[in-house]
């Protein structure tokens, strides 16, 4: 599984690109998770840059549950962004759309969480 | 109607045999002509089922899984999955509740109903020390609908 991280301003970007499933969640979780630590109110944010993401099975929705809530406890944030309809549907399925708030694309999502690292942000 | 069978045996339950059993069941579903997202929706369900199997029914301990594929007409597949664990039917699990807040919310429970949302007929029976699961799918996708397992 690739992955890329950007920072800009206060918010970390995590991108991932290929199948996340049950052999390939525990990589996902590896890449993912050291990035929840500080995610606190205003200070860092994290988004998840799914859009090179065409396949979710529950074990990547597991992961992405552990990070919701690790930022919750911590009063912070971490958003969604360019998920693919079969892991939109997915989304659905298990009510994850009440859990993450997602957005259309990584720009949204900045616009929406973080206008300053929106400002400055470059696609890659 | 028309029918053939092959089968797949897994050696042990580890990660492997998750991968072992979706890869198989893709290839009969891709060799079937079913489209490439009823493809996914099916080793969605498949990953999902021996999950469970290694969890529920041997209780994470070691132990085989087989996976049979029959073609029927429709065209449709179906999959038989056979384990020699505790009586364990996957069908009867109660459905969690998934509209609640985050902080309610367990890490899993999604298993269930993504089963229910993708697969078009489901039975299981208890046969001697063997737990036997079918699942019938069609081949036209159930996501990007309402569709509902009845």
């Amino acid at each position: 599984m690739e992955s890329t991280i950007q920072t800009f301003a206060n918010v970390v970007i995590v991108q991932v690109d290929g199948r996340i499933d049950h052999s390939t969640a525990p990589a996902f979780g590896s890449i993912l998770l050291p990035h929840v630590e500080g995610c606190a109110g205003d200070q860092k944010k994290l988004l998840v840059d799914l859009s090179k993401v065409n396949y979710m099975s529950s074990a990547g929705l597991r992961v992405l549950m552990i990070a919701a809530k690790g930022c919750r406890n911590q009063a912070g944030k971490v958003v969604l962004a360019g998920l693919q309809p079969s892991v939109r549907e997915v989304f659905k399925i298990g009510r994850f759309d009440m859990v993450l708030e997602t957005y259309p694309t990584v720009r949204d999502a900045l616009a929406a969480i973080s206008p300053a690292a929106g400002a400055i942000y470059v696609d890659r | 109607m028309s029918s053939s069978t092959q089968s797949q045996r897994t050696e042990a339950l580890t990660i492997d045999a998750v991968a072992h059993c979706t890869e198989f069941a893709a290839a009969q579903a891709r060799q079937a002509g079913f489209p490439g997202a009823r493809v996914d929706e099916i080793e969605l369900v498949v990953e999902e089922v021996v999950a469970n199997i290694c969890h529920y029914s041997y209780g994470d301990r070691l132990g085989n899984v087989e996976l049979a594929c029959r073609r029927i007409g429709g065209p449709a597949l179906e999959l038989i999955f056979i384990d020699g664990g505790r009586p364990f039917d996957m069908l009867t699990l109660p459905e969690p509740n998934l509209a609640v807040d985050i902080d309610q919310r367990g890490l899993g429970g999604v298993g269930v109903p993504m089963m229910r949302a993708l697969v078009d007929q489901a039975s299981y029976r208890r046969d001697g020390e063997r737990n036997v699961l079918s699942l019938v799918f069609h081949s036209a996708c159930r996501l990007g609908g309402s569709a509902q397992l009845a």
